[in-house]
């Protein structure tokens, strides 16, 4: 739009002509100047920190490589120290459920059976065990049941010799068939 | 306005250069910030925070004209965001003695002046039913005497937006000074 009207030209012409005085630039220099100044100190500490510890490189490129080379080295280690702490964490819970397991029978008495039981001819597909805690139960329970009814046979075994004669003659036979074969 | 050698000076971080820039295109943005806020004290603060903002990014300042439209961008952007707040508590100068002033003033003809306090009550007048683009526009246009393409690099508006805010700002203020003058 072209106003055509001359009162609206006068009062625009008036207003353009009456620019704002800002009176005092040199003000508004030194409030700028003293709130950089202010904040400076902020990047101050990093870059002197960067000078404390890489000052000794004087050529540019070398020196920004190993600021570059120490920040990806401190962001692996703290990356691996994560991984290692979970590690941990996961094999604590494991811990645990072995120490349940240790109340009621004694670890390598757990390594015999299992290892009985490899020897048993049950072979394993792979060198590692797993097992759950209720299995594991389950089995300590059958083994605490084989060691009672194993005393009880051993008592009365001791209690009556004319059987205890007649074990151990079947077993003289039976060693001596196995040396023969 | 401002040659790009201090602009360059300035990127060497030496605040005295910097000082000086301030002082040299500061009282632009005053006057855009005064002319569209009509508050010597807010406007002097955005001036002060455009500063800053440029000295913040001066690096990616390429061309004296470039440097230009950026710092206007940040002063019409940060009026934006004070004329918002005023939005929330508007106050509305219906003052006939400023209808008067102006009245006189014409009269005066061309050797007429305005002070701060005069036009900020008359720009206040003039345009407090414009909505914030079109305020914008009229200051940018009219007031400080800028093309509809740097109006549009300015404020981000396209250029069609630009013509038709400154068709209406320009209509809503020739029918005020129609009906008071």
């Amino acid at each position: 739009m072209k106003p055509e009207n001359e009162k609206f030209n006068e009062v625009v012409g008036l207003l353009k002509k009456s620019r704002p005085l800002l009176d005092s630039p040199e003000e508004i220099g030194n409030n700028v100047i003293r709130r950089l100044r202010a904040e400076k100190p902020k990047t101050d500490i990093l870059a002197s920190l960067t000078d404390f510890l890489f000052s000794w490189v004087y050529i540019g490129w070398v020196r920004r490589t190993l600021i570059t080379a120490s920040c990806a080295l401190i962001l692996i280690f703290i990356y691996q120290q994560g991984i290692i702490l979970k590690r941990i964490d996961t094999l604590g819970k494991q811990t645990i459920i072995t120490d349940k397991a240790n109340n009621s029978t004694p670890s390598d008495e757990i390594e015999r059976l299992l290892t009985g039981y490899k020897n048993s001819g049950h072979l394993f597909s792979s060198r590692s065990i797993t097992i759950s805690e209720g299995q594991m139960k389950e089995l300590l329970e059958s083994v605490k049941e084989l060691q009672i009814k194993y005393k009880d046979l051993e008592k009365i075994i001791e209690e009556d010799p004319d059987l205890k004669k007649m074990i151990e003659k079947k077993l003289m036979e039976n060693d001596h068939t196995k040396t023969n074969l | 306005m401002i040659d790009l050698k201090i602009i360059e000076e300035c990127r060497s971080g030496n605040f005295n250069n910097f000082r000086k820039l301030v002082e040299l295109s500061s009282p632009f943005a005053y006057s855009v910030a005064f002319r569209m806020l009509g508050d010597e004290a807010h406007a002097k603060d955005i001036v002060q925070e455009t500063m800053i903002t440029i000295w913040q990014k001066l690096k990616k300042i390429k061309t004296a004209e470039g440097y230009k439209v950026w710092m206007y961008r940040i002063v019409v952007n940060k009026c934006y965001d004070e004329m918002r707040k005023k939005k929330r508590a508007p106050e509305f100068i219906t003052d006939d003695k400023t209808w008067e002033i102006l009245t006189n003033k014409i009269s005066e003809g061309p050797s007429a002046a305005l002070e701060n306090g005069e036009t900020t009550k008359i720009i206040e007048i003039l345009t407090n039913k414009l909505s914030t683009k079109q305020k914008a526009v009229f200051v940018l246009s009219d007031l400080e005497g800028m093309s509809n393409d740097e109006i549009s690099e300015i404020t981000g508006i396209g250029k069609s937006s630009v013509k038709a805010n400154l068709y209406h700002a320009r209509k809503s203020i020739s029918e005020k000074i129609e009906k008071y003058i």
